[in-house]
């Protein structure tokens, strides 16, 4: 399958499986004690698992679009 | 409860005036099945999310925020990979799907591996295992008017009156088709998801100033994860994520929403449109779940906590609002069910094996979806203890699916006997499995039923694609399939009938 995805896009997209399932970067979100940005720890790690998924979906989409890769 | 059912009819009365506006075309099977593919991605953004988050996101996951705490946050995680999975298959399906007239996800299977068998195996696997949640999400609805009716109506009877609303509403289904389930799922998903996520952040707001309940008052244990010595087990949460995102491509009611949209482009944009709804409305949802975790009231019914905390903080009135978000997500789960798994029947099943026009499939599609809802409106006034058991089972048992639909539309080694195998052997292990050590498995680390019979699958599904050579006429006829990917969709897009190849409209078999 050849989509064309920037290569920016594609390693966003793998960075964001890494993050999600990982299981060390949660065990290591679990074990620390300290708030991050006054947030639990395990609450900023979904936080920011959350805002890379959608920003690269979003960002990828408006490169697509604007380079022409999309009809 | 006159205002909180008063609101539940208002809302009703809109939805079927909307969907009576809405002209019947049964002109093609392929309008009837995914409503020509003329949707734009405003439309195809709602109608996924309106399919994928189902009712019982505000019971079950607002519950499981309410009483474990932040690991509920994996619905969020997976439900926005599910997007990114969206993004990366929209345009090999999309396309496949206009070039070959492709209706139903048994027929992506069939396209792909050039079985007659396989398109039957997976509609059978995809209908059956989706009942349990049908009538789950049948019942979920008289837990809602069993509340709603502030203690009038029974359980029993509240359960009867949810599936009677429910039922009503799938004549449209049937008389309609895909338009209707998609047209309506806008006005639902506006309802559900933002004037829900709407209400979700007012009432988080009055949780914090009015009851003083922050993440900070909260008992620690609601912000730990199962992790290395934990009871589940350290793998227990990758698992739960990696078959959410992967799994959610399996139902057949949410993989025809690529064969709905008007083009790639707009598959694409409705992907960009919806995920940060989604953002939202998850996280709204699962920090209101868990701040509400905090009320004593919740603490005993924490599936409730939608209920509970809308009548706390705003009487009948925010009470029967949160009846009619609930009913809006609700809906398009269970119509879009009905809907995929009538097209199933006609398409996938009958249509497999003898030769049916237009008028027949509809026809048949249209007894199917009727069967379907008497059969789920009659399981779901039952007392049947082991549903939600059986759900579970076959949630296992459908994400086995995975491995030949996405290394199918990814790779273009496997073959029919690798996909059969791999999803027939998954299948099994994951029931024997499941039955077996129902939860997580502790000798495997944690991993669910479904995550240990996917290795096995996946090992099944690449030996069996590198044993067994592709002849060289197959291996032609996938070289075209993947290279009419690369043509332009404008192509596509131009011609109303697909034709373009030299399997015309004809079904692939074998």
């Amino acid at each position: 399958m050849k989509d064309n995805l920037s290569l920016i896009v594609k390693a966003w997209f793998i960075f964001n499986v890494i993050i999600t399932l990982a299981p060390p970067i949660y065990w290591y979100a679990n074990n620390l004690k300290h708030h991050l940005f006054g947030l639990p720890p395990t609450i900023f790690y979904f936080l920011i698992i959350s805002l890379s998924i959608t920003s690269s979906i979003v960002y990828a989409y408006i490169v697509e679009k604007e380079n022409g890769r999309i009809e | 409860m006159l205002i909180t059912f008063g609101m539940i009819f208002v809302f009703f009365l809109a939805l079927v005036a909307l969907l009576q506006s809405i002209k019947v075309d049964d002109s093609s099977f392929s309008t009837y099945a995914v409503g020509n593919r003329s949707f734009g991605a405003n439309f195809q953004a709602m109608s996924f999310l309106n399919t994928w988050y189902p009712g019982a996101m505000f019971t079950a996951f607002g519950g499981m925020a309410a009483a474990s705490g932040v690991i509920s946050f994996y619905v969020l995680s997976y439900s926005l990979l599910t997007v990114m999975l969206m993004y990366l298959m929209a345009k090999t399906v999309w396309i496949w799907g206009k070039a070959f007239d492709l209706k139903t996800q048994p027929d992506l299977f069939a396209l792909r591996f050039n079985s007659k068998h396989i398109r039957t195996i997976a509609a059978i696997i995809g209908i059956i295992s989706g009942i349990p949640w049908l009538v789950l999400g049948m019942q979920a609805l008289g837990e809602m008017f069993k509340y709603l009716s502030l203690g009038a109506l029974s359980f029993s009877h509240s359960v009867i009156l949810g599936v009677v609303v429910i039922a009503i509403r799938q004549v449209w289904t049937v008389r309609i088709g895909m338009r209707g389930v998609v047209i309506s799922d806008y006005f639902q998903g506006v309802v559900a998801y933002i004037f829900g996520t709407l209400m979700l952040i007012g009432l988080t707001l009055w949780l914090i100033y009015a009851k003083e309940i922050t993440f900070s008052t909260l008992d620690a244990a609601k912000f730990s994860l199962p992790s290395i010595g934990s009871k589940e087990g350290p793998l227990y949460l990758f698992s739960l994520m990696l078959t959410g995102a992967l799994g959610g491509w399996c139902w057949p009611y949410i993989f025809v929403r690529l064969f709905t949209a008007d083009g790639v482009k707009s598959l694409k944009k409705s992907a960009a449109l919806a995920i940060p709804l989604s953002m939202i409305f998850g996280i709204a949802l699962l920090v209101f779940g868990m701040l509400g975790g905090g009320l004593s009231e919740v603490k005993e019914h924490p599936n409730e906590v939608w209920f509970i905390v809308s009548q706390l903080a705003g009487g009948p009135i925010l009470l029967g609002l949160s009846g009619v978000i609930l009913l809006a997500a609700s809906m398009g789960h269970i119509d879009g069910n009905i809907q995929a798994t009538g097209a199933q029947i006609a398409n996938d099943l009958l249509g497999n094996y003898f030769k049916l026009d237009t008028r027949q499939l509809i026809i048949i599609s249209k007894l199917g979806m009727l069967s379907l809802t008497v059969l789920s409106s009659w399981l779901a006034c039952l007392e049947l203890p082991a549903l939600f058991s059986l759900a579970v089972l076959a949630y296992q048992g459908i994400i086995q699916l995975a491995v030949p639909q996405f290394l199918g539309i990814f790779w273009r080694r496997g073959n029919q006997y690798a996909a059969i195998c791999s999803m027939t052997i998954g299948f099994i292990v994951a029931v024997l499995l499941e039955l077996t050590y129902p939860g997580s498995i502790s000798w495997a680390y944690g991993l669910t039923s479904g995550a240990v019979a996917l290795v096995v699958n996946l090992a099944v599904y690449v030996s069996l694609s590198l044993l067994i050579p592709l002849s060289s006429q197959e291996k032609a006829r996938i070289a075209d399939l993947f290279s009419v990917i690369d043509r332009s969709e404008k192509l596509y897009k131009a011609n109303k009938s697909s034709t373009l190849t030299r399997y015309g409209n004809e079904k692939l078999t074998s």
